[in-house]
C-alpha cells in the first residue's frame, strides 16, 4: 500500500466526483487525435485505392510527353527498342476542341484523347455497355462521357462533328485509368481512334496538343535503363521522360497539396486540444486540492499522491484515446462523403493500422506533455490550504519552462513529420508562434484596460470582476479562442475574396469567350465571321533556357509548389502597354538604346524569380535561341480573367516567329453557343473557350474545397468550446460561491444570470473582436502580397461571423452555469462553513 | 408586533432512509427591537433554526412569518428583496465575495437596491469599524477579525429590520470577538434593530433581552 496505488474505489470516486471535468478531459484527448487519425487514415485509403498503383495511374511504365511533336530522335529510339522486342509503344494525343452535334447545332468544349489500339497498358477503360474498350473504339467510332451526351442532347449511335470530320458515338466511358477523377476536366471526355487522326485535321504544327508516347517495358528490371536511354536521346527542352515512379500525376499532386493543407489545420487543432487537455486537467485537479491537502496532512508523500493521479489520468487518457480512435475511423468514412466528386465512386476505405498506431502514440504524447504542468503543481499543494484560502504559488519555475520547451519541440517535430517540407514547415511554425505572440500581447493589453476601467453599472462591473476571478483561466481562454477564431475567420475571408476576385465580380466588360490557335492566315476571315471588334494577340510558344547565363534546372523547377520556369510560356509582341497594365520598374516598356533584344516582364514572375532590370533571359522558340535583356517590369492594375502575358517583346523581335493568334471578346451569354458553333464550323482548329462554362466548373471545385477546409477548421472550434467548458468547470466552485452570496445579499436569480451572461459576452467580445482584427490584417496581407488579388473586408459578413461566434461562446459559457444557478444557498453554506 | 415568528416548525433530514428530526415542533416569536440569544450544544439545531427563520431554508412543516408575511412558500426571487432590505446576515465563516474588495463587498447590497449613496455609506461604515485603509483589499488579504468587521458592515448597510448572526465570533480570538460584538450591539442600539444571535458566550447572554436554549430539537 505504501508505494502502490490506492484502493480502486478511491480512484473511481475521484473520477465520479468530478465527472464533468473528467468528461471534458476525455473529449479533449479524443479531439486531439481524431482529426489527424481520420485525415491520415483517409489519405492512406486514397493512396491505396487510387494513387498507389502508379502504373495504372499512368497507364504505362514509361511516359514521354511534349507539347510539340515527339522528336524524331526519340521516336527512332523507341522504334529500335520495339524492334528488339524490349518494349511496346503507343502514341496518345490529348487536347481540347469544340465539338458540334448535327441537329441542334449546339457545340461544346470537349477533351479529346486519341489513342492507338492497345491503350491502356495497365488498368481498364470501363464502358457503360460493359464491352471491351479495344473492341468498341474502331476507326470512325468514338466513346464519350455521359455529360457530353446530356449537354448536346445526343445518344449512343448519333454522329458528332469533331474537327473536320464526323464520327459515330459508340459507347459511354465510365472510368479511365489515367484520369481517375474528372472534376478537373474543363470539358467532357471523347476517345478517338488513332486511325482517325488525319481526318480530324486538328493535330498540326502549332496547335495546342499534348503528345504522349506511352511505353510498356516487357522486363520490369529494364524500365530504368530504357528510360535513361530515352531521356538521353530526347529533346530535353521540350520532352519529359518519366517512369511511372517518377511521374507526378496531377491528381496525386492535387491530393498531396490538399492533404498537406488539411494536416496543417489538424496540427493547429491538436495544439488547441492540448491546451484544452491542460485546462481540463487543471479543473479536475482543482477539485482535488482539498483531498490532496488532507492526504498530505496525514502523511502521504507528494510522489505517492502524484502517482495516484497519474494512474487516474492514464485511465482517462486511455478512454479518450480509444474514443478518438473510434471516432477517427468513423469520421474517415464520413470523409468519403465530404470528398465526393474528387474521388472515383467506389473508393475502398481501409483501416490503416499505421494511422491507428500513430494516433495511439500521438494520444500518449499529447496527454503526457500537456498533463505535466498540472501534475507538477500537485507538489505545491500545502496542507495549510485546509485552514486558509491561500493561493498556491508554484515555486519551481524550471520544470514549467522545460515542459514549455518540450511542447514546442513536439509541435515542431510534428509539423516536420506531417509537412515534410522544411521551408513551409518553418513558415507555418513561425506563423503560429507569431499569431500566439500577437494574441497574447493584445490580450494582455485588453485585460489590463478592463481591469483598470471604472464602470458605473453594477452588472458590467461584476461581469468584468468575474474575468479576474482568482485562478480563472481568462487569459489562456481568450488567447486560444482568439487564435482559433482568427484562423477560421481568415480562411473564410480569403475564400470570400478569392470568390469575389475570380467568380462573383467577373467584370461586366471583361471578355468571356476566348479564341485560341487562330492561324495568321485565318485572321482576316476569322475577323469577318466573328463580326465584332476585337484585339488580337500573337502568341509565340517558348521555353526559358537560362537566366543571366545560368541554365534552368528543370527537375528542380518542376518541384516548385507554385508556377515554375520549366514550363512553356506564351510570348507576345507589341509596342504599347495594355489598358490594365502599368510599368513599375524601368520607366518605359522598352529602353531606346537596347535594340530589339529586350523583353518586358510581368511583376509576378519577376518577383518570384528575383529577376531585375538588365538581367538577360534566353528563350528557345521552336528550337531557335532568343536572348533578351529585361527592359521593364509591368504590373496589372486589375486582376480578372483578362488576357495577360508574362513576357512581352518589341514588334520587330518576334513578328516573323511561328505564331498563333489569340483573342477574347465579350458576348451576351445566350449568344455564346451560336457564335461558338459558327466559329468551329468555319475553323475547326480554333479552340473556343466559354469562360462562363469554365467558371461554373471552377466554382464547383472551389465550393467543394472550401467545404472540406471548413470542415477541418471546425474542429479547432470544438477545441475552443472544450477549453471554455473546462475553464468554467475549473471556476465552478468560485461561481457557485458568488451566485450564493449574491442571492443571500438580496440579488435575484435574474441578476446572477445577467452577470454570468455578461461575463461570457465580454470574454467572447474580446476574443472574437481580436480574432476579427487579426484575421482581417492577415487576410489582407495574404490577398495582397501572396495571392495578388484585391482585398475587400466583407464588413457585413464579418459582423455576422462575429455575432455567430459570440452567440456560441455565450451559449457554451452559460450551459454549465445552469447547474450552478440551481444550487441552493443553504446547502452551499453548510458545505462550506468551516473555511 | 413580532418581526419574525415561527409556528410549529419541524425540520427533518432523511439520510440513508433514516429520518433525523433536527427541530421538533418549535414555535417562537421575536418582537421588534428585541435582542434574542440562541444557545445549545453543537448539533442541537441552532444554525438550522436561524436559516429557517431567515428564509434561507424551508421547514418540513409549520410556518415562518417575517414582518407578518408568510415566507414558508416564498420563492428565491420573492425572498430577494427581503434579504436585501429587511434582513442582515453575519456568519461564523464570514462568507465575503472573494472577487470583490472590502469596500465592494460592503457596497454590494446597497447597489442591488440602486442606492446612489452606496459608495459613501460603505466608506463611512468601513471608517467606523477602523478599516478605511483596507477598503481596497480583497478578502484573502484580510485577517479573520477584519473580515468579520467587513461582513458586519455589509449586513447593516441597508439598515435592516433584523440581523441574524450565527456565532459571529466563533472563528475569532476573544479580543477580536469582543470588538465585533461591541460593534454589533452598538449598531443595534443606534437603530433599534432586532438581533437574533447564536453564541456560547455567557457574558453576552447576560445582556440579552431573552435567551432560548435548544435541546433535542426543542426549546427548553
Ligand atoms: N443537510 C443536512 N443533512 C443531514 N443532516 C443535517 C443537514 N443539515 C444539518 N443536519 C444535522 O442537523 C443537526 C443540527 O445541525 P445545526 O448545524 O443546526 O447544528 P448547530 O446547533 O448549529 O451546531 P454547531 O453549534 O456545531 O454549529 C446536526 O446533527 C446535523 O448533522
Ligand atoms: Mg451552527
Amino acid at each position: 500500500m505504501k508505494n502502490g496505488i490506492l484502493h480502486p474505489r478511491f480512484i473511481v470516486r475521484q473520477i465520479v466526483r468530478s465527472r464533468r471535468q473528467a468528461i471534458v478531459f476525455v473529449l479533449c484527448v479524443a479531439l486531439s487525435i481524431v482529426t489527424l487519425i481520420s485525415l491520415n487514415g483517409f489519405s492512406a485509403s486514397v493512396n491505396a485505392s487510387l494513387l498507389n498503383d502508379a502504373k495504372t495511374l499512368h497507364a504505362a511504365d514509361i511516359i514521354i510527353q511534349s507539347y510539340y511533336e515527339i522528336s524524331p530522335g526519340t521516336v527512332n529510339t523507341v522504334r529500335q527498342f520495339e524492334d528488339q522486342n524490349e518494349i511496346i509503344g503507343h502514341r496518345v494525343w490529348e487536347f481540347y476542341s469544340v465539338v458540334r452535334n448535327r441537329k441542334g447545332r449546339d457545340s461544346l468544349l470537349a477533351k479529346l484523347k486519341i489513342v492507338q489500339p492497345g491503350y491502356p497498358f495497365y488498368g481498364q477503360v470501363v464502358l457503360k455497355s460493359g464491352r471491351k474498350f479495344a473492341g468498341v473504339l474502331t476507326p470512325g467510332s468514338i466513346i464519350v462521357a455521359q455529360r457530353l451526351l446530356d449537354r448536346l442532347n445526343l445518344k449512343v449511335g448519333d454522329p458528332l462533328h469533331v474537327g473536320s470530320t464526323t464520327l459515330t458515338i459508340k459507347d459511354v466511358v465510365l472510368q479511365e485509368p489515367d484520369q481517375p477523377v474528372n472534376i478537373f476536366l474543363l470539358g467532357p471526355r471523347i476517345f478517338i481512334a488513332a486511325a482517325d487522326i488525319d481526318r480530324l485535321d486538328l493535330v498540326k504544327k502549332g496547335s495546342r496538343v499534348r503528345h504522349f508516347y506511352l511505353i510498356k517495358v516487357l522486363q520490369e528490371d529494364k524500365i530504368r535503363s530504357i528510360a535513361d536511354r530515352l531521356r538521353d536521346v530526347s529533346d530535353a527542352e521540350q520532352e519529359r521522360v518519366d517512369t511511372y515512379r517518377t511521374a507526378r500525376s496531377r491528381i496525386k499532386r492535387f491530393f498531396d497539396n490538399l492533404f498537406f493543407d488539411l494536416s496543417l489545420i489538424s496540427i493547429f487543432t491538436l495544439l488547441l486540444a492540448g491546451i484544452g487537455i491542460q485546462s481540463a486537467l487543471t479543473a479536475f485537479l482543482k477539485e482535488k486540492e482539498k483531498t490532496i491537502a488532507i492526504m498530505k496532512t496525514v502523511g502521504a508523500k507528494s510522489h505517492f499522491i502524484t502517482r495516484q493521479y497519474i494512474f487516474i489520468l492514464s485511465i482517462l487518457g486511455l478512454a479518450g484515446t480509444i474514443i478518438g480512435l473510434l471516432a477517427g475511423l468513423l469520421l474517415q468514412s464520413g470523409l468519403d462523403v465530404l470528398f465526393r466528386g474528387f474521388l472515383p465512386e467506389n473508393i475502398a476505405l481501409i483501416i490503416s493500422w499505421r494511422a491507428v498506431l500513430e494516433g495511439l502514440c500521438l494520444g500518449v504524447l499529447v496527454v503526457g506533455l500537456f498533463s505535466f504542468i498540472p501534475l507538477h503543481r500537485l507538489k505545491d499543494i500545502k496542507p495549510v490550504i485546509i485552514f486558509r484560502k491561500e493561493r498556491i504559488r508554484s515555486q519551481a519555475r524550471l520544470p514549467i519552462y522545460l515542459s514549455g520547451f518540450l511542447i514546442l519541440a513536439f509541435f515542431v517535430l510534428l509539423v516536420f513529420w506531417q509537412v515534410n517540407e522544411l521551408k513551409t514547415a518553418l513558415y507555418f511554425i513561425l506563423g503560429v508562434i507569431l499569431l500566439i505572440v500577437i494574441t497574447a500581447v493584445s490580450t494582455g493589453a485588453v485585460l489590463l484596460i478592463l481591469k483598470r476601467s471604472r464602470v458605473r453599472s453594477l452588472l458590467i462591473r461584476q461581469a468584468i470582476k468575474g474575468l479576474f476571478r482568482p485562478k480563472n483561466a481568462t487569459r489562456p481562454i481568450i488567447i486560444t479562442l482568439t487564435a482559433s477564431f482568427a484562423v477560421i475567420f481568415a480562411i473564410y475571408l480569403i475564400e470570400q475574396n478569392l470568390d469575389a476576385s475570380f467568380i462573383q465580380s467577373y467584370p461586366g466588360d471583361a471578355p468571356n469567350v476566348f479564341f485560341l490557335d487562330i492561324q495568321p492566315s485565318q485572321l482576316e476571315k476569322f475577323s469577318d465571321v466573328l463580326g465584332l471588334p476585337a484585339q488580337y494577340y500573337p502568341i509565340i510558344r517558348a521555353k526559358i533556357m537560362s537566366i543571366n547565363g545560368q541554365k534552368i534546372n528543370r527537375q528542380q523547377e518542376r518541384r516548385r509548389r507554385g508556377d515554375n520556369l520549366a514550363r512553356t510560356f506564351n510570348l507576345t509582341y507589341r509596342n504599347h502597354l495594355l489598358e490594365d497594365e502599368v510599368i513599375v520598374k524601368g520607366g518605359r516598356l522598352y529602353q531606346k538604346s537596347w535594340g530589339d533584344r529586350q523583353v518586358s516582364v510581368m511583376d509576378t514572375v519577376a518577383d518570384s524569380n528575383q529577376m531585375k532590370i538588365g538581367d538577360s533571359i534566353t528563350f528557345k522558340v521552336q528550337g531557335v535561341p532568343l536572348q533578351a535583356r529585361i527592359s521593364s517590369i509591368r504590373s496589372r492594375t486589375r486582376e480578372s480573367i483578362r488576357p495577360f502575358f508574362y513576357f512581352v517583346f518589341p514588334d520587330n523581335t518576334l513578328r516573323d516567329a511561328p505564331q498563333t493568334i489569340f483573342t477574347a471578346v465579350r458576348i451576351a451569354k445566350p449568344q455564346i453557343s451560336a457564335l461558338q458553333t459558327k466559329i468551329v464550323e468555319n475553323f475547326p482548329n480554333i479552340s473556343v473557350i466559354d469562360t462562363t462554362e469554365l467558371l461554373m466548373i471552377f466554382t464547383g471545385v472551389v465550393k467543394k474545397l472550401s467545404l472540406i477546409i471548413r470542415f477541418f477548421a471546425a474542429f479547432s472550434i470544438v477545441a475552443g468550446i472544450l477549453i471554455i467548458l473546462s475553464s468554467i468547470l475549473a471556476t465552478r466552485y468560485a461561481r457557485i460561491q458568488e451566485a450564493v452570496y449574491y442571492k443571500i445579499l438580496g440579488a435575484r436569480n435574474n441578476f446572477v444570470v445577467k452577470v454570468f451572461t455578461l461575463e461570457n459576452l465580454v470574454l467572447g467580445l474580446v476574443s472574437t473582436g481580436q480574432a476579427l482584427l487579426i484575421s482581417q490584417a492577415a487576410s489582407w496581407l495574404i490577398c495582397i502580397k501572396v495571392m495578388n488579388i484585391s482585398y475587400q473586408p466583407f464588413i457585413i459578413d464579418s459582423i455576422l461571423l462575429l455575432g455567430v461566434t459570440l452567440l456560441l461562446v455565450v451559449t457554451v459559457g452559460l450551459l454549465p452555469s445552469i447547474s450552478i444557478l440551481r444550487k441552493k444557498p443553504v446547502v452551499f453554506l453548510r458545505e462550506h462553513t468551516q473555511e | 408586533m413580532p418581526v419574525v415568528e415561527a409556528r410549529n416548525i419541524t425540520k427533518t433530514y432523511t439520510i440513508a432512509n433514516r429520518e433525523i428530526r433536527v427541530l421538533d415542533d418549535v414555535s417562537l416569536s421575536v418582537a421588534e427591537g428585541e435582542f434574542l440569544v440562541v444557545e445549545g450544544s453543537s448539533g442541537s439545531g441552532k444554525t438550522t433554526l436561524l436559516s429557517l427563520l431567515s428564509g434561507l431554508d424551508k421547514p418540513s412543516s409549520g410556518r415562518v412569518l417575517l414582518e407578518e408575511m408568510d415566507i414558508t412558500e416564498a420563492s428565491e426571487d420573492d425572498l430577494a428583496p427581503l434579504r436585501n432590505e429587511t434582513i442582515g446576515f453575519v456568519f461564523q465563516s464570514f462568507h465575503l465575495v472573494p472577487s470583490l474588495t472590502a469596500l465592494e463587498n460592503v457596497m454590494f447590497p446597497a447597489e442591488i437596491r440602486r442606492d446612489p449613496q452606496a459608495h459613501d455609506k460603505a466608506a463611512e461604515l468601513l471608517k467606523r469599524v477602523g478599516l478605511q485603509k483596507r477598503s481596497d483589499n480583497y478578502p484573502h488579504q484580510l485577517s479573520g477579525g477584519e473580515m468579520q468587521r467587513v461582513a458586519m458592515c455589509r449586513a447593516v448597510i441597508n439598515n435592516p429590520k433584523i440581523i441574524f448572526a450565527d456565532e459571529p465570533t466563533g472563528n475569532l480570538d476573544s479580543e477580536n470577538g469582543k470588538a465585533v460584538l461591541d460593534l454589533l450591539l452598538e449598531f443595534k442600539k443606534e437603530h433599534q434593530t432586532t438581533l437574533v444571535l447564536v453564541t456560547h458566550s455567557i457574558d453576552i447572554a447576560r445582556i440579552a433581552d431573552r435567551m432560548i436554549i435548544l435541546k433535542d430539537g426543542r426549546i427548553s
